[in-house]
């Protein structure tokens, strides 16, 4: 419960400072995780799901939401070659399910990607294979924030179909 | 949204004694804990912590265990608390969340085993001084009942109430005005007595405005301590004991 709620209280304060104010001057924020990172990994600490979703209702809802999606091997193979250490709560180690460290990690973060996957569909969010190049996935967001942005303004010209 | 009729949702009645407001913790049951919980409540510097300290005294002589558990106390979170009031980066969302942070640590760590062990908890102010206070700073009264529905509704929760003259006495004979007491951050006077008066004012309103809510017991706290004292004995002892006394009559609500 702390977990969930100090990681609330940060989210309040950039919402607050960092976030709607250039929302207010007309500007774009790219927001490297959101508020749907807490629904999964709160819900996978055991926390009530609805209750987070309630916590977190002064938060404004993205215009787009992008979710990068790897199998757990793929996770897990990434950091091992770059020789990362695994840290304690990535690792979901307060949890206790396993005293090492890589195999918490990849029962902690495989039932967070369970919860992702429920939040697609709840949340509508953009679903970008992550398993493919740099540039591929680049190339995709890029199509998706186009369209995007090009809906906004063509709607407001013409009739033109996205 | 929940709304005040979902059972799932919103905080409600003294049939929840000793379960959880809402949605509780999942990951933590509590039902059929021995404990005892009962929250003393009222505006600063109306006298909670020393009735809390004659209570503890005559609860352990009588052989009860006793925890203590009080506002923004938790190890966890006080430093932070300290830090973040001193500088003028807190907003209302933030101050609400800090609360809740501090007192969910204080439930999981110190209420919740206390209760499990069958100790009676006092605890110095409960989640109504977070209601009260956010409320009166706009803040959604829903939103702040959904979030602390993972509290534990108390089996008895008194209410020390005061008038605000009687409390500005009290309070400048003690320690004096200090800045947060006073809701100075609320802009609601141009010194700190007159804010001080209009804020209290605001949330004697705000509390006064969930007795019925959440089964506060009010008690008249402008009376000398000892009478004060002898009512709460008379309405633990009747809620703790009561095969071996008479249920009091005049037990107030």
């Amino acid at each position: 419960m702390t977990f969930s709620l100090l990681h609330a209280t940060d989210f309040a304060d950039r919402l607050l400072y960092k976030i709607v104010p250039p929302l207010k001057a007309g500007m774009i924020v790219l927001a490297d995780r959101y508020a749907y990172t807490a629904f999964a990994r709160d819900a996978t600490r055991g926390v009530d799901r609805q209750w987070v979703r309630e916590l977190y209702s002064f938060a404004v809802r993205p215009d787009l939401s992008l979710y990068f999606r790897v199998p757990i091997d793929v996770s897990v193979d990434r950091l091992m070659a770059r020789r990362m250490k695994l840290k304690f709560y990535e690792a979901g180690m307060d949890l206790g399910w396993s005293t090492n460290p890589v195999e918490s990690f990849r029962m902690f973060q495989g039932k967070v990607l369970d919860e992702y996957d429920q939040l697609v569909q709840e949340f509508g969010l953009e679903v970008v294979d992550a398993k493919g190049s740099i540039t591929e996935q680049q190339r995709y967001v890029r199509t998706l924030v186009a369209q995007h942005v090009k809906t906004s303004q063509v709607e407001m010209t013409d009739d033109e179909p996205v | 949204m929940t709304s005040p009729s979902d059972p799932d949702g919103g905080l409600n009645g003294e049939g929840q004694a000793g379960r959880y407001y809402g949605r509780g913790i999942p990951y933590l049951p509590i039902e059929g804990y021995p404990g005892k919980l009962i929250a003393i409540e009222g505006t600063d510097g109306v006298g909670r912590t020393i009735q809390i300290q004659l209570l503890r005294e005559w609860l352990e002589v009588k052989g009860y265990g006793v925890v203590e558990t009080g506002w923004t106390r938790s190890p966890l979170m006080q430093p932070t608390i300290e830090i973040a009031k001193s500088s003028n980066t807190l907003n209302k969302l933030t101050f609400v969340l800090l609360y809740a942070t501090d007192f969910a640590d204080r439930l999981e760590k110190e209420i919740i085993p206390a209760l499990k062990a069958g100790f009676v908890v006092l605890s110095d102010r409960y989640i109504f001084t977070a209601l009260a206070r956010a409320g009166i700073r706009g803040v959604d009264r829903q939103w702040l009942r959904t979030v602390y529905g993972f509290a534990i509704a108390p089996h008895l929760v008194f209410y020390l109430n005061v008038d605000v003259k009687t409390l500005i006495g009290r309070v400048l004979e003690s320690r004096g005005m200090d800045f947060w007491e006073s809701g100075m951050d609320l802009k609601l006077g141009d010194d700190i007595y007159d804010s001080f008066r209009a804020y209290q004012l605001k949330l004697l309103r705000e509390y006064q405005s969930m007795a019925d809510e959440f089964h506060f017991r009010v008690v008249d706290a402008r009376r000398p301590i000892d009478r004060i004292q002898d009512e709460l004995r008379r309405q633990v002892a009747a809620f703790l004991e009561p095969t071996e006394k008479p249920i009091e009559p005049a037990m107030t609500r």
